[in-house]
């Protein structure tokens, strides 16, 4: 099961880095037809993305988000599910363009890891493993695309004036409420993700918040987008910086995820 | 005072606190917390480590100013939410109202054409109220997610109640730790009440690794002559006597046997980390500093374990004489240490439990703060409060006019689209009204 997973996973591997060149393509070459095929192969590759996961619960006999190797396929894989969502919902296929190189980034950083399956320490063994990490992977998803977002709308204002782009990257105006949209999502579910956190740790540990690097960079990520969403409601301060607000607020997101258990270790250190 | 309740709920005061409080938070993640003055001079150097016990950055969530940048913080959420509430009850009651919306003769999108319902329905309100505006004519009034204004209060309200439950319950709260081998009892801190340790069952795997964690408690209140049985693992906390115990990790210990001449002169069950003054000579203390259960010396590093397995045990200890520091060494299985008279020796290693026990009474209170937040959360993001009312004018044509309150572009895209579908005609900037 875990060699197939393997196969897999470098075809997945494979199948983000030619999406992203095809998505380079289309913006370089201006080609509907290559946007079209990229859209059509990242929704491929998701399917087989999600097979990766599937492999690897089976495999594992558990969820499969319990160490760097499997928290980064999932987050890639929650990168592409909600840019893929995205990009149907509000007719953007740039968004793809700029959306893969970033689910290339993580699944190449989960090629990087151990993808050793290790029995789970006693703590990690709850039903509340499932719904607090699934939040957060798709909490870190839609911060992951309103990055994304924030990015092209702070481009967009220093691009030339081009049919092109006009046609094809919605007003700024519609981008901040695009990104807004993403914003929101991931607030509700980092929301999800800190409370069914501190519900499993008042049951493992005896208390729901322990200030534990983890739970504080968590705190911080959510204090960041809440900033976002007040900065929105300002006249002139409303686009500009409330989109560099998006892009610190996922610059924390890889901090809590990959930096903290880099330099500040704590009682999530197996995460 | 209304300046200051103005200045307090302002939304710039209240974006600075956010700020600051991020930035905090940051900063005193990168300090490790509870540390000495020479450990912190050790790492930073010593004018660093002086500022940091200065400003108590070295328990900075407990200092002083952080409780008092989280009290300003609450009170900025109490005035916001204080000085809203009026309005926010007019905006709420006059979304509703028919004839206000008559009277406005606008929206964020206007379109003009010959069947409303059809417009309605496609935009999602297929429940019109008939009404009339001022002048007689006839007109047809729908609201939905008016609840949505409600959002961000509720939110508000939310984190007020979580930050206050927290605050009680770190005020009132007791808390302790507790350690015991299977067959020990040790008193719960100042409560009155005795934890004896029956039995702790430490699961391992065939890899030596841990699965699960089992300790078996009799919680005694000997006032009162009662008592209370539980079984308490990892993730499965049990309550005895009001108070939650749970199974927070392990370690191991062993009997210490002491003879004197050869005399058994005293037998204590010892964990690790714990101190032994000798019987009938109490300056002379044996300190069991850690156990090896699968012991293995490495070069260059010192004593170790391989695993997790009780395979080759060892003890390492330490003798005091007068506080003074004799010796140290390891013991490995049935070795003696020979002091002058008395043998000390270490037998039937086995683990102990560490419980951490808590009686906390505002746990409900955060949980009830965490639930309203999201709901908060709900309301805002995706309870989009709209209002779409449409006019008969005397040719018999009907004036379709529709606001939302937080869908901006996107829902003016999305009635732009219904109207497109149903045959309207959409009002263009400059058109006359």
């Amino acid at each position: 099961m875990l060699q197939a997973e393997n196969v897999l996973f470098t075809i997945v591997l494979i199948g983000y880095f030619a999406a992203t060149i095809l998505n380079f393509a289309f913006v370089i070459l201006k080609k509907e037809k290559i946007a079209k095929a990229a859209l059509i192969l990242q929704t491929v590759i998701l399917v087989l993305h999600t097979a990766v996961l599937v492999l690897r619960g089976i495999g594992a006999k558990r969820w499969p988000m319990t160490n760097q190797y499997e928290f980064a396929v999932s987050f890639a894989w929650a990168l592409c599910l909600v840019s893929l969502i995205f990009i149907r919902k509000y007719k953007f296929p740039v968004l793809g363009a700029f959306a893969t190189p970033l689910i290339l980034l993580m699944i190449g950083y989960a090629s990087m890891q151990s993808r050793e399956v290790r029995e789970l320490m006693p703590s990690l063994r709850s039903s509340w493993l499932a719904f607090h990490v699934s939040t957060a992977i798709i909490a870190y998803g839609a911060f992951g695309v309103a990055c994304v977002l924030s990015l092209i709308f702070l481009l967009r204002g220093r691009m030339k004036e081009d049919g092109f782009w006009d046609q094809h990257i919605p007003r700024p105006e519609k981008l901040d409420m695009i990104s807004y949209r993403s914003v929101s999502l991931g607030m509700l579910f980092l929301t999800l993700t800190i409370l069914t956190g501190a519900i499993w740790a008042e049951q493992a540990w005896g208390s729901y918040w322990s200030w534990d690097p983890k739970e504080t960079w968590s705190l911080v990520t959510w204090i960041i987008y809440a900033i976002y969403l007040h900065l929105r409601l300002r006249r002139g301060w409303k686009g500009k910086a409330a989109a560099w607000f998006a892009v610190i607020g996922f610059v924390c997101v890889i901090f809590t995820y990959i930096g903290v258990n880099t330099f500040l270790p704590g009682i999530h250190s197996y995460a | 005072m209304k300046k200051i309740g103005r200045f307090l709920s302002s939304m710039p005061f209240a974006i600075g606190l956010l700020v600051l409080l991020a930035a905090i938070c940051a900063v005193s993640s990168t300090i490790t917390q509870g540390l000495s003055y020479e450990t912190y001079a050790a790492q930073y150097g010593e004018r660093t480590a002086g500022l940091i016990l200065a400003l108590r950055l070295d328990d900075a969530f407990h200092s002083w100013w952080f409780i008092g940048l989280s009290a300003v913080l609450c009170l900025n959420l109490l005035c916001c939410n204080l000085i809203r509430l009026p309005s926010l009850l007019r905006r709420s009651r006059a979304f509703t109202d028919a004839q206000r919306w008559a009277a406005s003769g606008g929206g964020e999108a206007e379109a003009h054409g010959g069947e409303p319902m059809k417009l309605f329905k496609a935009l999602g309100m297929p429940k019109a109220k008939e009404t009339e505006t001022p002048e007689g004519q006839k007109a047809l009034f729908s609201v939905r997610h008016r609840a949505g204004l409600w959002g961000a209060w509720v939110c508000h309200l939310g984190i007020l109640l979580l930050i206050l439950g927290f605050a009680l319950g770190q005020m009132t709260g007791q808390q302790f730790t507790l350690y015991a081998l299977p067959g020990q009892t040790k008193p719960l801190g100042d409560t009155g009440l005795q934890v004896t340790v029956n039995d702790f069952r430490a699961e391992l795997r065939e890899d030596g690794s841990a699965e699960q964690f089992t300790a078996d408690l009799t919680v005694t209140e000997p006032a009162a002559g009662t008592t209370e049985n539980g079984a308490v693992s990892v993730n499965a906390p049990a309550t005895l006597y009001g108070y939650k115990f749970f199974q927070n990790s392990y370690g191991w210990g062993a009997d210490v046997r002491i003879t004197k001449d050869g005399e058994p002169l005293q037998t204590e069950a010892l964990c690790a980390g714990d101190f032994l003054p000798v019987k009938d000579k109490p300056e002379l203390v044996i300190y069991f500093q850690a156990f090896y259960p699968d012991y293995v010396m490495i070069e260059g590093s010192g004593p170790s374990t391989q695993s997790m397995l009780l395979r080759n045990p060892a003890y390492l200890y330490q003798v005091y004489y007068q506080k003074q520091l004799l010796g140290m060494n390891v013991l490995q299985g049935d070795e003696k240490l020979t002091i002058d008279e008395y043998a000390v020796t270490f037998e039937n290693p086995r683990n102990y439990t560490l419980l951490a026990v808590k009686r906390d009474h505002f746990t409900w209170l955060v949980l009830i703060g965490g639930v309203i937040t999201l709901l908060g959360l709900v309301l805002a993001f995706y309870l989009r409060p709209a209002a779409v009312f449409a006019v008969q004018e005397a040719d018999g044509e009907w004036r379709v006019y529709a606001q939302s309150v937080k869908g901006g572009v996107l829902f003016r895209e999305t009635f732009e689209k219904a109207a497109g579908e149903t045959g309207f005609m959409m009002k263009k900037d400059g058109d006359p009204g």
